[in-house]
């Protein structure tokens, strides 16, 4: 906004003063004025709000009157492609305590990243260790190939796992994914990859049994490692810039590969254009995973109990329109499958059953939707009918999991949606 | 003395985008002011009453308002050039 002319001022409420400062210098703008009203603002009464608006007007006046001290001249900071390196004791436990001090970690022990293994790493890509892959919302570090491969190293990956690494950040920092809501909202939101081709096995990834739990080195390495390059190079701390109210198990880990021998129909990376033999990774702004148990023979049985699960009144993909995710378990694929049914004819019931009244919402969460959907809806009130996605094929159905009869509805963040890379 | 080691730093930059400079202003008086609504509950009503609050007692000429889709998302294109050309001062909010 001040690129174009005007002077741009925010308001924040308190607890979110340390976000917006360090906001505004990570975009270059360290003295952009901002007004503070106190937290929590949005439950206030409107008299509350009325009370507060004079003084905040005051304040804004100074800070406007105050705003001819910091005019800059257009000063360009040098970007740092190379990593710095710090000398310390060699032990490990020393190590990691200094790592902890640094709040470079995830809370779990890490690897050393030493200039031997970051080297060693390096030898999995091609590319040269300075290559900008991204820029990291929302502190906007630069993602060298050689800053992704130290916070590899730090998660336990191997040399094998960088290509995917470099392809997961490439994929995170496209404008659909809409990384800067993802890492500063205090929605729950975690990142969630989804590998497919013929890189799973060749990285002997878990598509089966456990496939989002614990147990397997790539898995388990891969997640941590896109989340530390989300935190470390994306300077998205918690309780900084991360502003999650609560997070989620999922932050330090969400990884799997879809089961393509177990899917009936075409796998995620097909159905988006991309050749069976082809690997990509997909990159899912998802919240936590629902369970959903049933021992339901009958198709139509089962997609309703699914779309029953899916509804609920404090859901952003109501209030946005969103992406919802469905993990099927292989058994209920093959119960969809025998039924005749095709995956956008699961889509379309899904998206169908699943509507749900804006009045099952709080009046302020409707008045979210109202704000968001409006353009596509129409007026919104207690008695529209709101769809959880924009179109049935957005509802996004992957095939993973062992044997049970188990399904997972993975909401997704709301304003965000997937994006897929071949990893090459 | 104890053996050391090296270890690389794992963190990039923030900040390290260019700077640029930014309008300055005097004060209030006879200027216009934009706001983009950021669509939280309550912000609406803030922007309302900034509003008045600015034309009653901070002698601001005009005011323009505009309301994003959602909080977690940029403003569009459209919409930041309509309230820049427009508009001396913008302001938009952050928070809960």
């Amino acid at each position: 906004m001040t690129k174009l002319g005007p002077l741009a001022l925010t308001i924040c409420s308190s607890a979110f003063v340390k976000l917006g400062r360090a906001q505004a210098a990570a975009c270059g703008y360290p003295d952009l004025p901002i007004a503070v009203v106190p937290h929590p603002f949005s439950s206030r009464s409107r008299a509350d709000v009325r009370a507060l608006a004079a003084q905040c007007a005051a304040d804004i006046a100074q800070l406007v009157a105050n705003s001819e001290a910091g005019e800059k001249s257009g000063v360009r900071a040098a970007i740092a492609t190379r990593a710095a390196l710090f000398e310390v004791d060699d032990d490990l436990n020393a190590i990691n305590a200094f790592i902890m001090q640094k709040r470079w970690g995830d809370g779990l022990p890490v690897i050393p990243p030493t200039p031997e293994r970051v080297e060693a790493m390096l030898c999995g890509s091609a590319r040269c260790a300075d290559e900008v892959i991204a820029r990291v919302a929302p502190g906007f570090g630069a993602a060298t190939v050689e800053r992704i491969a130290i916070n590899a190293v730090m998660a336990g990956c191997e040399p094998a796992h960088l290509p995917l690494l470099i392809a997961a950040t490439s994929a995170v920092c496209e404008c659909p994914f809409n990384l800067q809501g993802v890492q500063t909202t205090t929605d729950p939101v975690a990142v969630w990859l989804i590998v497919n081709g013929p890189v799973a096995q060749q990285l002997n990834m878990n598509s089966g049994a456990n496939c989002l739990g614990q147990g397997n080195w790539a898995n388990a390495t891969l997640g941590r490692a896109l989340r530390l390059i989300l935190q470390n190079i994306g300077v998205a701390l918690p309780g900084e810039m991360d502003r999650a109210t609560q997070g989620q198990p999922g932050k330090i880990s969400f990884c799997c590969a879809e089961n393509e021998a177990e899917n009936p129909w075409q796998p995620l990376h097909v159905e988006r254009g991309f050749q069976r033999e082809q690997s990509t990774v997909t990159v899912v702004g998802a919240e936590g995973t629902m369970n959903m148990h049933s021992y339901g023979k009958n198709a139509d049985d089962i997609l309703r109990v699914f779309a029953d699960t899916m509804m609920h009144g404090p859901s952003n993909e109501y209030v946005h329109g969103g992406e919802p995710w469905i993990v099927l378990s292989p058994e209920h694929a093959e119960i969809l499958h025998d039924a005749g049914y095709s995956k956008a004819d699961v889509q379309a019931k899904l998206w169908e059953r699943s509507k749900m009244q804006a009045g099952r919402m709080t009046p302020e969460d409707m008045g979210r939707a109202q704000a968001s959907r409006t353009a596509a809806y129409g007026p919104i009130d207690a008695d529209t009918w709101l769809t959880i996605a924009h179109t049935p094929h957005d509802i996004a159905i992957i095939v993973a999991g062992g044997p049970g009869a188990h399904t997972v509805y993975i909401p997704c963040f709301g304003n965000t949606r997937s994006v897929t890379k071949s990893i090459d | 003395m104890s053996a050391t080691t090296r270890i690389f730093d794992p963190t990039a930059p923030a900040g390290d985008l260019p700077q640029l400079a930014r309008r300055t202003l005097d004060g209030l008086i006879g200027k216009t002011i934009g706001f983009i609504d950021n669509a939280k509950p309550n912000f609406n009503f803030l922007v309302e009453d900034l509003a008045a609050e600015f034309v009653k007692n901070h002698g601001v000429k005009a005011l323009v308002t505009r309301r994003k889709r959602g909080a977690s998302i940029p403003a569009d294109d459209a919409m930041i050039r309509e309230i820049a050309a427009r508009c001396d001062i913008v302001i938009t909010g952050s928070g809960d």
